[in-house]
């Protein structure tokens, strides 16, 4: 550490070494020394060097420091190290701070030096790759300074290093992963970095979005407060401005990404006026320039139309309004506010019609244009504020008819509304008012009321205005001439060429393509020579804008002319231009005006946008004007009588061509109807076809289920048939089983009769032996079982026979029904909606017949369901019945076995008391057997 | 529109083999015979419905030339599927199926769901690749395969559809992590999430969706 000690204290004796020296030491020990520990502290003390000396450590140590990055990559302190330095020497953000006071010198030398090292850096284009290695190593003390070392190369050099981070694959991907980052420094670092690597490049502007950063960025404002977050929002919004701004790809991602939802409630600012720190309205003013960016009048139309929707639609173009008529908010954040709302309504029907019915909440209210015209005609307002309210009031009227009328209206005697103050009222006051800047302003508004509108050129004709007391009324369009023809007489606060050049252009607006406001214009005998002297005249610099502008007033009388005057027809306008002025002379006058400097300024872009309010002169939709007009009226004022009259006659031959064009443009008109309404046809009949395919594959599977379920219901059939016996029958076969039974019960009732009357024989026979008188027969009276069991058998078998028959029956039954299906399962996608309907209602009814026949089937079953029951039970009960006529037989045959028994001891008392009886073996086997016997002999009986 | 799932796509393929028109045919319903070449990267987007379930496709239609390749790698790993386009009229188009494919593989998340599509199906008369040819490929690689005509639509709808139902299968499997956007599968505002408490206290700003 001694050398160390040697540059930075200074205190050692002898000849101290130079920067250079030190610093060729400390590169060689970083190059040579084998013990990290060494190359961790020559690199530090390259570091603590490299701001004071940052030619000699950029010139000597940086490919030292670029190789510590690539070798020494698992200890991050040295790495932190490296980059710090490679920082400040690229990019040393002290000296610039300091610079500030210091000469333009000294800037410049830093300046060259950045350029200088950025350029060394870049020899080897692999070092932005290994930067972005570096740039995934989590520790801070790596990721950080490697963030600020790739923002200082961008800013630099930035189109170099976005092409090398254009082709490493996950180059963009892994800078994204910066705002992710938990540690807030390298968070908003790394949006720094994103701004520097978006700017001008469309491809890494996608690759960004593609990368989910609208969400991010979206997330993060959120998260950061929106409007009243810090400046971490604003770099947000500076980002989003780079992705979106004349990127179509970007943008559409944006509308489809339904981020467009997600900026209304930054403008939820409400009336609360309390905190509108610096830091807001820089906020703000980013927001609103984000959503001018979407609905630019640049973008395609398209476009521009769809985002212009769906602002409406989540309520943002509403919320735009409340601030517009909000109190409290700055001026140039209002200003902006008119600027966005007026690209939001810029040629949207929906959008001009709800900006129509904005009211501002004053009592009572007014209508927000009212209210807005008031601004653009007072003094008193900044000068952006009464452009923008001019911009929002044109582009209120682009392209729409509706809002023209409307505002025309209001200056029409018929529906002129004495009570309140309208928007024709202060465009007219504007347009005589003593500033010219109002004069302006207003001509241009109401010129826009008449773009492009034949209708609103021809009503305006009608407007009188009431002079001053005791005279006459005077036509708005006399008094615009009138004020025109005071030249340069008229009294003004600000530009006189302002207000004529305004009321000029309003002029050329409103004859153009309307003959019958050319004439109008024509027949105040004052006119034509007050601009024949305008344009003949010498005048100054300042003046020629006028005059060229009345040459283009007069060309257009020329051009639109009907020849309705007979003093003004075109012929003699020519030829009084030409003994008056001279065609070449007007033709160059008429050149005044694209000449002028700011015309083509104007012709650039709708937006009304002037450095000084003397340089307002020229509207961006009078540009489109000149333009189309400029041309034909030089043609027009350079033909011949004879020309003139050849083109009569040839525009004669036009007129009757475009007779024929308008019968063919009829004609064309009425089958556009026929095919728009055959289109409707057809887009029904599809969709119908839809729908009927639809319903086929309903009915289909509809079929497919009763199918299935006819299935099971014969499953469970077949299942069943075959246990009838097991006593669970289901089918109306039964009630053959049942009268069997009930047979059955007969016989066990005969039988019981039977055995009765044997029993009491036998009681007979018993009194007769117990009067010892003479022997009985055997008992005869037997059970029938076997017989009952073999006719059940015999009944099963028929019930068997019975059920396959059925089954039998079902499977043809089954046949039916899949010839049935099988009908609509062929039926291909019909060509026709005709056949397609005839098959399917075909197929509706044969599917109906089908539900019938299964809804019938589902009946029977459930009928035989419950009449199996009912047999069921029935059945049980005779079941029970017989069982206990067999108990009872069973009892009477024990009854009988006693009386045997009795007969029996009786017998062998007769024996013993001498009688001669039956053999006693006889009569004991008897006693065993005695069912058996019964049995037989009823058989026998039978 | 409200959607349950977003699925990010892109298109490769040879320059010429029709991806911007396959793009347009799906997202306009339009066939435009001559138009500019892609520079960079085009966005396209819209809704289809799945297993009952809105979806909505975002589609990055990349430009094939070799100068744009490296361009068209930033967009393969946050994609869901992408579509290898083939022009059946030009044999190169599908020999140079395996370099995209390996560029695909090598870039990609391993999840994303490759549809292999040969185009200009309506050109039978130039047909240098033989539709078996095309299935044999797609076999060989694990891809689904269709031939489609950007032309007269065939098919179109179909290869979009089918590769969305395959990636939709691939997340009721449970292989995708849709809760990692950079998959390229993101989970719609309506869909009921795991951990809805968070996206519900931070969800107002979502619920406005609906009109574009
Ligand atoms: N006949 C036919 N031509 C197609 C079809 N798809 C695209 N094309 C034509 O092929 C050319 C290239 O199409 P394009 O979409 O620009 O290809 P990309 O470079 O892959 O985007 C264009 O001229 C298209 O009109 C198709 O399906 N059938
Ligand atoms: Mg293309």
């Amino acid at each position: 550490m001694n050398f160390l000690r040697g540059v930075m204290g200074g205190q050692a004796a002898g000849p101290q070494p130079t920067g250079a020296e030190t610093i060729q030491k400390l590169c060689d020990r970083v190059a040579s020394s084998t013990l990290l520990e060494d190359r961790r502290d020559a690199v530090r003390a390259l570091k603590s060097l490299s701001k004071k000396y940052r030619m000699e450590v950029g010139t000597q140590a940086m490919d030292h420091l670029v190789t510590i990055l690539q070798t020494d990559r698992s200890d991050s302190e040295i790495l932190g190290y490296s980059l710090d330095t490679l920082y400040n020497i690229i990019c040393n953000d002290e000296e610039e701070e300091q610079d500030e006071s210091e000469d333009e010198n000294t800037q410049k030398q830093t300046d060259d030096l950045c350029a200088l090292f950025t350029e060394k850096f870049l020899q080897d284009p692999e070092r932005i790759t290994l930067l972005l290695t570096l740039l995934e190593e989590f520790d801070f003390h790596v990721r950080w300074p490697a963030v600020k070392l790739l923002t200082a190369l961008l800013k630099s050099q930035g189109a170099q290093v976005q092409g090398i981070i254009l082709v490493s694959p996950m180059g963009v991907s892994r800078l994204m992963d910066l705002l992710a980052d938990s540690r807030e420094v390298i968070r908003n670092d790394g949006l720094l970095l994103l701004q520097q690597l978006t700017r001008g490049n469309a491809a890494i502007q996608k690759i960004v979005a593609f990368e989910n950063a609208f969400e991010r960025l979206l997330d993060i404002i959120t998260e950061e407060g929106s409007s009243d977050g810090g400046i971490v929002v604003e770099d947000c919004l500076l980002l989003l401005l780079n992705l979106l701004k004349n990127n179509s790809s970007n943008q559409n991602f944006f509308k489809e990404g339904s981020y467009i939802q997600r900026m209304k409630p930054w403008f939820e600012v409400g009336d609360d006026n309390s905190g509108w720190s610096a830091q807001k309205v820089t906020n703000l003013h980013l927001m609103l320039q984000l959503v001018r960016v979407m609905v630019s009048p640049v973008n395609s139309p398209g476009a521009t139309a769809s985002c212009q929707k769906c602002m409406f639609q989540c309520g943002l173009l509403q919320q735009l309004c409340t601030i517009l008529m909000a109190t409290g908010v700055p001026a140039d954040i209002l200003t902006e506010t008119i600027n966005t709302v007026s690209e939001v309504i810029r040629g949207s029907q929906i959008n001009q019609d709800y900006f129509a019915s904005v009211n501002a909440p004053s009592s009572p209210p007014r209508p927000a244009i009212v209210v807005l015209l008031m601004s653009m005609v007072n003094e008193r307002q900044p000068f952006v504020l009464r452009c923008a309210v001019l911009y929002c009031f044109q582009c209120f009227l682009y392209k729409n008819q509706k809002g023209q009328g409307e505002i025309v209206a209001t200056l029409l005697p018929s529906t002129i509304d004495a009570n309140s103050i309208s928007a024709g009222q202060l465009l007219c006051g504007g347009l005589f008012s003593a500033d010219s800047l109002s004069n302006w302003c207003a001509a241009v508004a109401l010129a826009h009321a008449l773009q492009d509108n034949l209708t609103q050129k021809e009503q305006l004709l009608r407007v009188q205005l009431a002079t001053s007391l005791g005279k006459p009324p005077v036509s708005l369009l006399q008094q615009c001439t009138n004020i025109l023809s005071q030249g340069d007489k008229i009294v003004r606060r600000g530009s006189k060429v302002q207000t004529r050049v305004g009321l000029l252009m309003l002029l050329c607006t409103w004859i153009s393509n309307c003959p019958i406001a050319v004439t109008h214009f024509l027949h105040n005998q004052d006119n034509v020579p007050f601009l024949t002297a305008q344009i003949s005249e010498n005048l100054g610099e300042d003046e020629r804008l006028v005059q060229g502008l009345c040459a283009l007033l007069l060309g257009i009388c020329i051009y639109h002319n009907d020849n309705s005057l007979e003093n003004y027809t075109k012929e003699k306008l020519k030829q009084l231009i030409e003994k008056r002025i001279g065609k070449e002379n007007f033709v160059e006058k008429l050149g005044f005006i694209t000449k002028h400097e700011l015309y083509s300024r104007a012709a650039l872009k709708p937006q009304p946008v002037f450095p000084s309010p003397e340089q307002m002169l020229f509207d961006h939709e009078f540009t489109k004007l000149v333009k189309d007009l400029e041309g034909v009226i030089t043609k027009a004022v350079h033909k011949s009588t004879e020309e003139d009259k050849k083109e009569e006659e040839v525009k004669k031959t036009l007129e009757q061509h475009d007779n024929i064009v308008t019968r063919y443009k009829e004609l064309i008109r009425e089958q556009d109807a026929q095919i728009q309404e055959l289109k409707e046809q057809v887009a029904a009949l599809s969709s119908q076809h839809e729908q009927m395919q639809a319903t086929v594959a309903q009915q289909l599977s509809q079929i497919q289920q009763h199918k299935d379920q006819y299935n099971i219901l014969k499953l469970k059939l077949g299942k069943e048939s075959p246990s009838q016996g097991d006593g669970s029958q289901q089918n109306g076969l039964q009630t053959e089983e049942l009268s069997q039974l009930r047979e059955e019960l007969d016989e066990l009732r005969k039988q019981h009769a039977v055995l009765q009357t044997q029993l009491a024989e036998r009681d007979a026979l018993i009194t007769t032996l117990q009067s010892s008188s003479q022997t009985t027969e055997s008992p005869a009276g037997g059970s029938d079982n076997t017989e009952l069991l073999q006719e059940l058998e015999a009944l099963r078998s028929q019930v068997q026979s019975q059920s396959s028959e059925i089954s039998h029956l079902k499977t043809e039954r089954q046949e039916l029904l899949t010839r049935a299906e099988a009908e609509p399962s062929d039926t291909a996608p019909p060509s026709a909606s005709a056949e397609l309907e005839s098959r399917l209602a075909a197929q509706t009814s044969e599917t109906e017949k089908m539900k019938r026949s299964v809804a019938e089937l589902e009946q029977q079953l459930a009928a035989s369901t419950s009449t199996a029951a009912i047999l069921q039970t029935e059945k049980e009960k005779l079941q029970s019945e017989v069982q206990e006529s067999k108990k009872e037989q069973d009892d009477l045959l024990m009854l009988l076995a006693d009386q045997d028994q009795k007969i029996h001891s009786l017998k062998k008392r007769l024996k013993d008391l001498g009688e001669t009886v039956e053999d006693e073996d006889d009569l004991d086997t008897k006693d065993q057997t005695s069912d058996d016997d019964d049995e037989e002999e009823d058989e026998d009986d039978k | 529109m409200a959607y349950a799932y977003l699925f990010k796509y892109i298109i490769i393929g040879d320059t010429g083999v029709g991806k911007s028109c396959l793009l347009l045919q799906f997202t306009d319903k339009r066939f435009q015979p001559v138009h500019d070449l892609t520079i960079g990267v085009e966005f396209g987007a819209r809704m289809i419905t799945i297993d009952g379930k809105q979806i909505k496709l975002q589609i990055w239609d990349t430009a094939g030339q070799e100068s744009f390749r490296s361009i068209t790698r930033s967009y393969y790993r946050g994609a869901a599927g992408a579509l290898l386009v083939y022009d059946i009229t030009r044999r190169d188009t599908f020999n140079h199926l395996t370099t995209w494919l390996e560029d695909a593989r090598q870039h990609s998340n391993s999840n994303m769901v490759i549809m292999l599509i040969g185009n200009k199906s309506d050109l039978e008369s130039r047909r240098e690749v033989k539709k078996e040819e095309g299935e044999a490929f797609a076999r060989e690689h694990g891809l689904i395969f269709m031939e489609t005509s950007a032309k007269t639509a065939s098919n179109v709808e179909e290869a979009f559809i089918n590769t969305a139902k395959e990636i939709y299968e691939k997340i009721q499997e449970g292989v995708f992590d849709i809760n990692n956007e950079a998959n390229g599968i993101k989970i719609g505002p309506q869909h009921p999430t795991t951990n809805s408490t968070l996206s519900s206290s931070q969800g107002g700003h979502q619920a406005g969706g609906g009109c574009c």
